[in-house]
This record gives C-alpha cells, structure tokens and sequence, in this order.
C-alpha cells in the first residue's frame, strides 16, 4: 500500500475539523455530505482499531527476537 | 479574650506545628545523658556542638535485629541485639523516628523508631554525595526533561524478564492503548552485573533509535535491592539516551538517582504503563463523542441549508415575472393618472391663452376697407340664399302633409282597435270579474284577502264577498282539504 492509513489520533483530529467545518462552515450541501460521509467513515476506522488493538511483545535478546509470554515466565 | 492563649492551647499549637513539620526524620548526633530505667525505656540526648535534642526510646520500638532495616539485608549470622542495650554516650548514631512536643516538661523530643551506628549511614551518604555531583552538573534539571509520547506505538522496556515489574507492565497495558509494538530488553536489576548490563541496554535502544520512549522498570524492594538504580553509570546513561526514558522503580515511597535524571518518573512498573496509554475505554468514549458531534453537527448543517432554500424560495417568488408584471402595472397605472393630470393643466393652460386671444382679438377688430365690399357682396348672397331656402322648406311641408294625412287616418283606426282589445284584457284582470261568474271572495275582519285556512279560526268572524252583495258569518270549522287542482283552474 503506497498512501500510510492514517492514526488513530490523525483520525481524531481530522473528526474535530470536520465538525467544526460543519458548524462554523457555508459548506454546500454536496461537501457537507461528503465530509459527514468520511466522518462516519473515520468514525468506523476508529472503533475497528480499538477492538483490534493488541500489543505486540517480544524478547530482544542477542540471539534475536521471539514471542514474549508474561505466562511462561510466570510459572517459574 | 481571643489574643491571650492558655498553656495547654499554645502547647497544642506547638505539637501540631512540629508533628507537622518533621513528620519522619533521620538524625544523626553524639549521644549524651544516656540512662536505662527499670521500665526498659532508654532516655538520651543527642549533642552536636552547643545543640541537645532529648530522645526517648520505648520498650516496645527495640528489637533485636534479624535484617538490617535501612537495606533489607538478612543478617546471615543470626539476630543482632539491639542497640539499644549496647549504645554508649560519646558513640554517633543515626536515628530514625519523629518529633514531638511533651507539654509536661515543656520540651520537644524525638520519639526512635530505629537507631543505626553511624557507620551504616555510609550508603546515605554515598546517595546524598551522587545527587548533589549531578545536580551540580545538571542532569536533574526540569528544562532538559522531554515530554513523554502519548499512546506510544514503538516501546523499548528494559527490565528483567522473568520479574514482577513486566508482569504488573504487561496486564496493565493489555487493556490499554491502540496495539504497540514492545520489545523487551532483558536485564538483571540487581547485583554488582546490572549497572553495566542496563547502561549497556540503553545505550542499545538508542542508538538502533527505533522506540519512540524507553522504559525503565524493577519492582519493589529493599535499598539495596534498588542500589543499581542509584549507580552513577546508569544515572548518566539515561541521561545520555537520545530516546526519552521513562522509569518505574520500586514503590511509590523509593527515588533512586535514576528516577531523578530520567524524563518522567513513575511511581511503579504499572504506573509507567497507565502513563503511556489511555485506557481503551477512554477511547472509545473519545470516538462516541466525536460520532455525537459529527451527527449533530452534520443535522444542524442541514438545517441551516434547508432554511437558505426556504428563504431562496420566497426571494424568487418575489422575483418571478408575474410579481414584476404586477409592479410594472402598477408603474403604468401612476403614469397614466400623472398624465392625466399634466394633459389636464395643459388643457387649462391652452384655454385660458385661448380665451384670452380671443378677447383681444374681439377688441382690436377693425375691419379694413377691402373687407367691406366683400362683405356686402356675401351679405346680398346670403339674402338669397336665405330666400331660396325658405321656399324650399315650404314646398317641402306641403308635400309631407299630403303625405301624412291619409297615414294619420290610418293610425287613428288602428289604436282604436288596439284600445277595445286593451279594455277587454282589463276585464279580464278585474278581482270582482270571477264573483260575476259565480265565485265568492272572503275576507277577515281587517277586511284582509283569505288566501288559505290558517288565515282564521272557528269563533272568528268573516265576510263573503259576492257578485250582488256580501255576506257576515262566523267560522265554525277550519279545515284544510284542498279542493282538487283542476277545479280551482
């Protein structure tokens, strides 16, 4: 994919500019639509990534990096 | 009155003033005045130059030692009597507890809780001795500290990897920001090996310069469990890291020299992973919110256009041809009645130049001498003509009236005619000509028409009108059968 998927913060940001287009803008009717569309559209990313969002852990050692399972090392 | 205070309320300001102020100290001082009642209580002062501090310690605060309580250390060989049996005057001590006012004596004391030898106090001072060189130098300084990223998506944890710390570090973070990307720098945190190990883990992260912050993290333990953290090696490498260092070392009551050069010091490991990332929660919270506000915003938007339509509408209704045919009707109309009013004034004006020519030309009429023959010449001819007329005009009633004569005889007979039809058709509209045929007319006692049964009653009286005569009678019966239509015809 050549154009990076925007952050979530990006996503944030580019919400609140788009309300406040909305508010304080004369935006035709065909821009409001569109920028409401890719609100929603934003909105949609957001939630996806927070429901996907893990963390990916691993152990860096000299002999490279593996998995790192908290478990495992627990039951020592 | 309010300014004069009793003794027992000064003596109250004075303990919460100084219970207040040194809640917990360390003192160190020359023992001086020692005595050992039978009560097990130890009474001393405490002496520096011309300074004397009174000290109690109780029965109950002296134990005999099984670890060293400034480092946590066991002793190996067994308790060690406290010092309270073996202490001496004349022998420096550190002493741990808090201060307090004993109004009986009118005097403050301190209360130990615990007393060291001062030779133990050697790690106090080493730390003390460390953080005022790099506060010299500058390394605690607020200004160099950079902010930490917030929701980090790259994280170096430097720790060990079978501890506590990572344990607490990693639940915490399960529940927390967008997905990162931790890698583990594994470390032993403690012993004479972890000093060269971390500075060697940080130096590793910063210069592969891939994290976006480095973590610092051991669990809680004792002083000398943390010593590494306190080690100037390790101090100046988190200095040093290009990366910003976050630390998370022991308990929330342990500040290690580490804690002091590093960007932000957490309390705990789980503290520096609450410091990182948001809790998901919160998150979505952030995008309910923006979804609410994107939703009424975009309503509002459309309302707004719908009333710029509503108002657009009207304008062109305003606009439109009819309305401006209309007005230019009404144009027309102001214009004809204005030129009627000018045409008007004109009129007038014209008349009165008119009428006013005429008068002067009436008086100023002289006719010439050329004009008199012309005259007399039109007058003979007028004359004559005025005669031929007149005959004319004779010649012509005579001929009408012998043509009118026998017409007028003729129209005379004709109206005639028509007057004996017109007196016939008169007859025949007479109101008594039916009662001559045998009808009767009645009427009440107004001498009013009977048109119909309602107009009387039984016991009234009526009159009967017929062709020779009338007739008075009384009603005995009013009923309303009709006669049949074709009788009354």
């Amino acid at each position: 994919m050549k154009k990076k998927e925007p952050t979530f913060e990006e996503r944030l940001t580019r919400l609140q500019s788009i309300v406040t287009s909305l508010e304080n803008g004369n935006s035709p009717l065909e821009e409001s639509v569109a920028l409401y569309k890719e609100g929603l559209a934003h909105v949609a990313a957001c939630r996806k990534q927070l429901e996907q969002a893990r963390h990916d852990i691993r152990l860096c050692t000299e002999a490279g990096t593996e998995p790192f399972d908290a478990q495992e090392q627990d039951g020592e | 009155m309010d300014a004069i205070l009793s003794v027992r309320q000064v003596t109250e300001h004075l303990r919460q003033a100084v219970e207040g102020r040194f809640p917990y100290v360390w003192i160190r001082g020359e023992i001086t005045n020692l005595s050992r009642p039978s009560s097990g209580h130890v009474y001393f002062s405490l002496k520096e130059d011309d300074c004397l501090l009174n000290c109690v310690w109780f029965r109950r605060q002296q134990k005999d030692e099984t670890f060293d309580p400034l480092t946590g250390e066991v002793w190996e060989d067994g308790p060690r009597p406290s010092l309270a049996r073996t202490m001496e005057n004349g022998q420096t001590i550190v002493c741990a507890g808090r201060l307090t006012v004993y109004g009986a004596r009118g005097q403050y004391q301190m209360i130990v809780d615990l007393a060291q030898a001062d030779g133990l106090g050697l790690w106090h001072q080493e730390f003390e001795a460390l953080k005022r060189k790099l506060a010299a130098e500058g390394l605690f300084d607020p200004a160099r500290k950079r902010p930490i990223p917030h929701n980090p998506g790259r994280v170096v944890v430097i720790t060990a990897p079978n501890g506590a710390a990572i344990r607490d570090f990693i639940r915490i973070s399960s529940s927390r920001g967008l997905g990162a990307e931790i890698r583990i720098f594994p470390v032993p945190v403690q012993g004479e090996e972890a000093p060269p190990r971390i500075v060697e883990a940080l130096d590793r992260a910063g210069s592969e310069g891939w994290a976006e912050v480095v973590v610092l993290i051991r669990g809680g333990g004792s002083v000398q469990d943390l010593w590494a953290f306190n080690d100037e090696r390790v101090a100046r490498a988190v200095h040093c890291c290009p990366i910003p260092v976050l630390t998370g070392i022991g308990h929330e009551i342990d500040h290690s020299i580490t804690d002091f050069t590093a960007d932000y010091a957490a309390a705990t490991p789980s503290h520096t992973a609450q410091l990182l990332w948001q809790e998901r929660h919160v998150l979505e919270q952030h995008v309910d919110g923006m979804e609410l506000a994107l939703k009424s915003a975009f309503r509002r938007r459309l309302d707004a256009l719908q009333l710029s339509l509503d108002h657009i509408s009207r304008s062109l209704t305003l606009l439109s041809p009819l309305a401006r045919l209309r007005l230019q009707e009404e144009r027309l109309l102001t214009l004809t009645q204005r030129l009627h009013v000018a045409i008007g004034h004109e009129l007038e004006e014209k008349e009165r130049s008119a009428s006013l020519l005429s008068s002067r030309l009436r008086e100023d009429t002289v006719l010439p001498e050329a004009l008199t023959d012309t005259l007399e010449t039109l007058s003979l001819r007028l004359a004559h003509a005025g005669e031929n007329r007149l005959k004319q005009a004779e010649r012509d009633v005579e001929s009408a009236k012998a043509a009118l004569l026998p017409l007028g005889r003729m129209t005379g007979m004709k109206q005639e005619q028509e007057l004996a039809r017109m007196e016939l058709r008169l007859q025949a509209l007479d109101p008594f000509e039916p009662l001559r045929r045998g009808y009767a007319l009645a009427c009440d006692e107004k001498g009013e028409i009977l048109r119909s049964v309602t107009g009387t009653a039984p016991g009234r009286t009526i009159t009967v009108h017929l062709a020779d005569g009338r007739i008075l009678g009384t009603v005995t019966e009013v009923s309303d059968d009709s006669l049949p239509t074709d009788a009354s015809r």
